[in-house]
């Protein structure tokens, strides 16, 4: 009764709850999958680009964690942000099959240098992406509420377009060589999905998952522009700097991204020193511990642009990014939404709504924390130290602790399935 | 958050009552973990006021004007799942909020014993944990949709009559 109807009608703004848990269920699944990648490649300190298990490793996060719960929440998320429902919610679970069917094909292809597979993968990928971006922009060309965060929507949107059309180039061109260059491609491509996506959408987000869990004032919208205007000006600096060649470019779009870092940090900060909710929990110790990676990568991205003489720095930069940020950032805040929306549709035995600390166990979800930390730690050190063994020890520490975590993602997604029957799976 | 419909607003502020009791509740719970807190520390005997005296009210009724006044506008506009959701988790924390404010009256009157302290703890810690979700979703969703919803006589007629009843 609860979740059905709270969820399941048409006309309410919320999915059916199948969609968004088996994204995030997949993604617990990709997630373990990519330390165990990364467990079996002892190569990533000499990381340079091309085929083989780190790049394979790296899309397995990419696409198979942060895509996957990207569209998951996004699909949850929007339309409670914009006021507005998704205009039909079948082309959701066909993003997931591709998408998921793409990750899987595209990072076998690049492991073993399958060039079938990687071009069938990337394709699947591609159109799944793009079928994401048609919903959203939809969703968010009808949006009447929060123009601040639909606005970084769109932006992370347009990145996305140079994101897919890059990827699918790339793949190909490992094949054919088309490219001019394709190590200037891949920077863009990477550039894009992690600051211009992935980035834009957790910075647009954040401006209204964070205030909601601390219960706060939402941050004037005049300092969430200037932080997208910023990030979108870093972009176009980036991207010119890539395409062109003018290496000096690279400055003014650090500066501008560094800027608009400072005002993210410090609305967050404001929002949780006003917010009348003190006890934020496990999941806020890994989001604040992503927020303190980012001035880092920053001055790992000075250590590149003045090419100092750091060991292994654009390694360094795009681990701390793409772990230390992105993902650390994503599974706090996934391991705060799996709960709140699963208690949404489970009940208990009194038939009482099941209470979001029956679907939060402790012991796995503090093992998971604790063994990020060391695998984070430990890989840097690697990286630093051109270790690929301490790399290695890293990855079992991440491996360790994403099963746990898997283990809490899919008991909790299990658990809505079965509350919620097939039914509303077939969304 | 602040919203421009004076309804919305009015249970946005009821929200921001409600958790300033139940952080007080939630402080005086973490600094008194299994051992039972002496009612007189003035920290104690604030939160267990609150307790007391401003949950009931707050709850009852807030509850009552949403449910009798608010999801039958949105159910009217299509909106049937949300109302339905916030009710069954109404019927939950009701009495909860009854039988931590009674359990703190009790408190106050005789100060706590093992099994009563034990009893106010689960109650009060289920009651936290039930509200401050509830008031998320109600802050992310219901609110925004009264925003959108509400023309502005039905807005003044509603809030008129909300202010005046509490």
């Amino acid at each position: 009764m609860l979740g059905g109807s709270f969820l399941g009608d048409a006309r309410d703004r919320l999915l059916p709850a199948a969609i968004p848990f088996r994204f995030f269920a997949a993604a617990a699944v990709f997630y373990v999958l990519a330390w165990a990648v990364l467990l079996a490649a002892s190569d990533l300190p000499d990381f340079t680009g091309g085929l083989g298990p780190v790049l394979a490793a790296i899309h397995l996060l990419t696409l198979g964690v942060l895509a996957m719960v990207a569209m998951g929440a996004s699909f949850q998320l929007l339309p409670v942000a914009t006021r507005q429902p998704l205009a039909r919610t079948w082309p959701a679970s066909l993003c997931f099959w591709l998408l998921s069917g793409g990750t899987v094909l595209l990072a076998f292809g690049m492991a073993e240098g399958a060039s079938l597979a990687m071009n069938s993968g990337a394709i699947s990928v591609t159109i799944a992406l793009l079928i994401f971006a048609t919903l959203t922009a939809d969703n968010l060309r009808r949006a009447r509420g929060l123009p601040v965060v639909a606005a970084h929507g769109w932006v992370a949107l347009i990145a996305l377009l140079g994101v897919v059309g890059l990827g699918l180039a790339l793949s190909f061109d490992f094949q054919h060589g088309f490219l001019a260059d394709h190590q200037a491609m891949a920077l863009l491509h990477m550039l894009l999905a992690l600051f211009g996506f992935m980035g834009v959408l957790a910075l647009g987000f954040s401006l209204i998952l964070v205030p909601m869990f601390a219960l706060s004032q939402t941050p004037p919208p005049r300092l969430g522009g200037l932080q997208l205007a910023l990030a979108f000006l870093a972009l176009i600096f980036v991207t010119g700097a890539v395409l062109s060649g003018i290496a000096w470019l690279f400055w003014p779009g650090i500066a501008a991204a560094m800027a608009a870092t400072g005002i993210y940090l410090w609305q967050m900060q404001h929002v949780l020193k006003s917010g009348m909710r003190k006890r934020l929990g496990l999941s806020f110790r890994l989001i604040r511990t992503s927020w303190v990676t980012l001035p880092i990568a920053w001055l790992l991205g000075l250590v590149i642009l003045l090419d100092l003489p750091f060991p292994n720095a654009p390694v360094g930069f795009g681990f701390v990014v793409l772990v230390g940020w992105l993902l650390t950032f994503l599974l706090g805040v996934l391991q705060r939404i799996i709960p709140f929306l699963a208690s949404m549709h489970i009940v208990d035995e009194n038939g009482q709504p099941v209470l979001m600390s029956d679907l939060t166990p402790e012991l796995p979800l503090q093992v998971h924390a604790g063994l990020h930390g060391v695998a984070v730690l430990l890989c840097l050190a690697g990286i630093f130290l051109q270790s690929g063994v301490l790399v290695q020890i890293g990855a079992a520490a991440g491996l360790t602790g994403a099963l746990a975590y898997a283990g809490f993602v899919i008991s909790v997604s299990l658990r809505v399935f079965n509350a919620t029957g097939s039914k509303s799976a077939n969304g | 958050m602040s919203f421009q419909r004076r309804t919305p607003q009015l249970l946005h502020e009821d929200h921001q009552a409600t958790i300033v009791v139940i952080e007080a509740l939630d402080q005086m719970l973490e600094k008194a973990r299994k051992a039972k807190p002496d009612v007189s520390d003035a920290k104690v005997e604030k939160a267990l006021n609150m307790a007391a005296t401003a949950i009931e009210d707050e709850i009852n009724n807030h509850f009552s004007f949403e449910e009798d006044q608010l999801f039958t506008l949105l159910e009217d506009a299509g909106d049937v799942g949300i109302g339905a959701h916030l009710r069954e988790e109404h019927k939950a924390i009701l009495p909860l909020g009854n039988r931590v404010a009674e359990a703190a009256r009790a408190a106050l009157a005789n100060g706590f014993t093992d099994d009563s302290w034990d009893g106010f703890r689960r109650s009060a810690a289920e009651l936290i944990e039930r509200m401050v979700a509830h008031i998320q979703k109600e802050e992310m969703a219901l609110l925004p949709m009264l925003e959108e919803l509400l023309d502005p006589e039905t807005d003044m007629e509603l809030s008129t009559g909300y202010a005046s009843s509490h």
